[in-house]
């Protein structure tokens, strides 16, 4: 090497040093609450399966999703509590018949190509998503958003072209709907409504997600996706507001397995991962930063076969009072899954926004009491140990399920003579069997489409598609359908869930927790958000 | 001896054809389907899908199509899944990954178990057989599934040693652990039939005439036992071959290599039709390979099934 070169190699490499020692300077603290940032700003967490698609009108799955509110942006965001804010949308206007949303763009909002975000681009995205030749899972969101024409749509009966949506110029966005919706608003935080860049979808056909060819308009762009192993998406450098964003990395590791997934969280390879049930007390006792757990828009219940096909006994709303009564939730909640969840009395979470569930009679009794009302209501529909009750319980298998439904057939036994059989199937043979009413009492779960409680309430309408059971009561689908235009809808839900309470269709157990193992130096997880929709942009890591 | 591979070859076809007709029809009388979810879609969606992957078709068309375009354009169909990506997508990103650690196990498995094997055989009895015999058992006794986790613990959490998991483009500290897990079981199975099969051969007659005939020890072993000694470890080791490709899954599972194994299962469990016959396809193409190496192999090492 010459004496030139190496000179040139020192400046080249003291002003590297100088150029990185001025970012570490500037990337120190946090611009609002002043905390240390630490000088490496990636988050990995643990992603229990691949993600669907990387294509917001067709993903379908929940850490899918996650990924999509990064790389894309819709109209509307959620806060780190739910509430919506900006995200390509700057304001909107609604019209007085509640029929019609403007909704203004901004007009620094650009594609990571550097084409710029317009109406157009939203037009696109929302007819393809009900665009049949699209096969998007999600068509039935738009048709739930009630925008004009996307159930003819989808039913073939119209072209794309005649959905409810028109960009009036570049940077405004008007919707149609088909009937007022009080939570329409709300629905364009989900990925189905993201907008598509039209000419890359054009250009590649179904190629456009591949990592060559995708282009996003997101404060993330994808840099590598190895399917099976990892995804890893970095800060989108043309993205409006790329100068709040702090966090310049996020890797999604595929980790099937909850166990490896905490060892290798606890060999430090993660910084979020889901704590395998009955494990949160022992996790939080040893880490008690890390260990976390949090109301979520979840509930988990059994359902009874009230169709034809389902046993005589249960048309008996004693029995179904009874058996609801005889299981104590609090032992399910506290000692077998343990991860913080509540225990269910009330169909709909008490997490929801905008909604109390209301205090139901069983809810303020005590364990002994309930039980003790159990074996009257049981005498009394004419069942005891001269005619004992029995019937099957079918759930999918998997430990967790498994536990509590060992534990509930236990508790019934003990306490109420009655003979539970198990079964458990695989998941695709459950749902159908589910589906096909082949069953006395299955399990079932839901987790909300958006906040608020029609959300949970809906599926128990008599031609809800999820109404396994079959439960039909001409009141409360009356009560259901009211609310969807009400002004003040909190009489209406209330009364739908103490029907709920007297009919008991179903045995509401707990609602869902998000129980993580979370590095305490992961800043602003939105813990307060139940839907758990967030985006890397609101995340730091602290300094350690 | 080109006329039987041919012949081989030829036989091979319909024996594919009829593994795929079968596991499509066996698919298709599964319950459930690869659209049956949680949230049911509403009937004119899922007709809607349906359409557009061409399951609205009758069995004997969705069948006569899938043919016809492996056939004309060599295209196994997309993911009904994975939405993204093609079956064709989903066998090149994850078989070259399970052939390179299957490969570096069986490879493992192989020289470490006959070694073992041979070096127990010779010192029957001795404390080298012993020590020999329960390496096997230990080893065979930890199948992958268990290997993997204790591997997992031991490496990672404790000695911080290797990464806990992924593939990286296949560098050496992600392919230890998946290699180790993989290979112990098939190693201590080899070592055992490789230790029998040499005690058993060193025992015949015609040793017993070479060592009449005053050659040595060591010709005696590596020259004329040899051969004979493996002639039933190659025929155990064509289907470990095959085995340590499908039965990767545990490994994909465990260490998020991303191989094929774990697109075989849950292709399964999500009735992913088009990716769990393009991996039987492929499965059983190789079956049918290694299987008439087997029997070539055979052919070089017996000159009693030669001539």
């Amino acid at each position: 090497m010459t004496r030139i070169s190496r000179l040139t190699m020192t400046a080249l490499l003291s002003s590297t040093m100088l150029a990185a020692g001025i970012t570490a300077a500037t990337a120190a603290t946090h611009p609002e609450t002043g905390e240390e940032l630490a000088a490496d700003q990636t988050f990995t967490y643990r992603l229990l399966d691949d993600i669907s698609s990387l294509d917001p009108q067709i993903v379908e799955d929940v850490d899918g999703s996650a990924v999509s509110r990064d790389l894309f942006e819709g109209l509307m965001n959620q806060d780190e509590q739910g509430n919506l804010e900006p995200g390509v949308a700057t304001s909107y206007d609604v019209s007085d018949d509640k029929l019609t949303y403007t909704f203004h763009l901004r007009d620094t909002a650009v594609w990571s190509n550097g084409d710029p975000v317009t109406a157009g681009d939203f037009v696109f995205a929302w007819r393809r998503a009900v665009d049949p030749a699209t096969a998007s899972p999600y068509q039935w969101f738009m048709e739930l958003m009630s925008i004009n024409n996307a159930k003819a749509i989808v039913a073939g009966e119209k072209s794309p072209e005649e959905l409810g949506v028109k960009a009036i110029d570049d940077h405004t966005f008007e919707v149609t709907l088909s009937q007022p919706l009080p939570y329409f608003v709300q629905m364009t935080t989900h990925s189905t409504t993201f907008p598509a860049p039209q000419k890359v979808v054009e250009e590649f056909g179904d190629a456009w997600t591949k990592p060559e060819n995708i282009v996003s308009n997101g404060a993330y762009v994808l840099t590598e996706y190895r399917p099976g192993e990892r995804i890893v998406r970095e800060r989108n450098e043309k993205y409006w507001d790329n100068e709040h964003t702090i966090l310049d990395k996020t890797v999604a590791l595929v980790i099937t397995d909850e166990n490896v997934a905490l060892t290798r969280y606890l060999a430090g390879e993660l910084d979020r991962t889901d704590v395998p049930a009955g494990q949160f007390p022992r996790l939080k006792k040893e880490h008690p930063e890390e260990a976390i757990s949090f109301p979520r828009l979840c509930n988990y219940y059994y359902t009874f076969n009230l169709s034809d096909s389902g046993p005589e006994a249960f048309k008996d709303p004693k029995v179904r009072q009874a058996l609801s009564l005889a299981v104590d939730r609090d032992i399910i909640a506290n000692n077998v899954k343990a991860g913080g969840e509540p225990p269910a009395y009330s169909f709909t979470p008490e997490a929801v926004a905008g909604f109390t569930p209301p205090q139901s009679e069983m809810a303020s009794m005590t364990q002994a009491e309930r039980d003790e009302k159990a074996k009257e209501l049981l005498a009394e529909a004419g069942y005891g140990p001269e005619n004992p009750l029995s019937f099957d319980v079918i759930y999918n298998t998997s430990e967790a399920h498994e536990k509590i439904a060992v534990v509930m057939t236990q508790m019934w036994k003990q306490k109420l003579g009655v003979q539970a059989n198990l079964a458990n199937m695989e998941w695709k043979v459950f749902l159908d069997t589910r589906g096909q009413q082949d069953f006395d009492l299955a399990r079932g779960a839901w987790c909300g489409d958006y906040n608020e409680a029609s959300t949970f309430l809906d599926l128990l309408q008599s031609d809800s598609g999820y109404n396994d059971g079959k439960y039909a009561n001409a009141e409360y689908d009356k009560l259901l359908a009211e609310a969807k235009t009400a002004e003040d809808t909190t009489p209406l839900y209330t009364a739908a869930e103490e029907i709920i309470a007297t009919d008991m269709p179903v045995i509401p157990i707990y609602h869902y927790a998000g129980v993580y193992m979370m590095d305490s130096d992961v800043g602003n997880w939105p813990t307060e958000n139940v839907e758990q929709n967030w985006y890397s942009r609101n995340l730091y890591k602290l300094a350690e | 001896m080109l006329t039987y591979v041919i012949r081989r070859l030829l036989v091979a076809i319909p024996t594919i054809l009829l593994l795929v007709v079968a596991s499509f029809l066996m698919m298709h009388v599964a319950p459930g389907g690869p659209f049956t979810s949680e949230r049911p879609l509403p009937p004119e969606v899922l007709a809607n899908i349906n359409a557009q992957y061409g399951l609205d078709q009758p069995l004997w068309k969705q069948l006569w199509d899938y043919f016809y375009n492996i056939v004309a354009h060599f295209d196994f169909g997309p993911s009904f899944v994975q939405k993204d990506r093609s079956v064709n997508d989903i066998i090149a990103q994850g078989f070259p990954i399970s052939l390179t650690y299957g490969s570096l196990a069986f490879l493992a498995a192989s020289i470490v178990g006959v070694g073992l094997g041979i070096a127990a055989a010779i010192r029957h009895n001795t404390w080298i057989d012993y020590f020999a015999v329960s390496l096997g058992i230990a080893a065979q006794a930890l199948p992958n599934f268990i290997m993997g986790p204790i591997l997992i613990l031991t490496f990672t959490l404790w000695l911080g040693l290797l990464p806990g998991g992924g593939w990286n483009g296949g560098q050496w500290q992600y392919l230890i652990m998946p290699v180790i897990a993989l290979s112990t079981s098939y190693m201590g199975s080899i070592a055992r039939i490789t230790r029998s099969s040499m005690l058993e051969v060193l025992n015949s007659n015609f040793i017993r005439t070479a060592r009449a005939k005053g050659l040595s020890h060591k010709a005696i072993v590596w020259r004329h036992a040899l051969k004979p000694t493996l002639l039933p470890v190659i025929s155990y080791l064509g289907p470990v071959f095959v085995y340590v490709l499908t039965g990767s899954v545990f490994v994909d599972l465990y260490f998020s290599t991303g191989g094929l194994g774990q697109s075989y299962v849950s292709s399964a469990l999500t009735r992913d039709y088009a990716v769990l016959l393009g991996v039987t396809i492929l499965y059983g193409a190789l079956t049918v390979i290694v299987n008439l190496l087997t029997d070539l192999a055979y052919a070089w090492f017996d000159p009693k099934i030669r001539y």
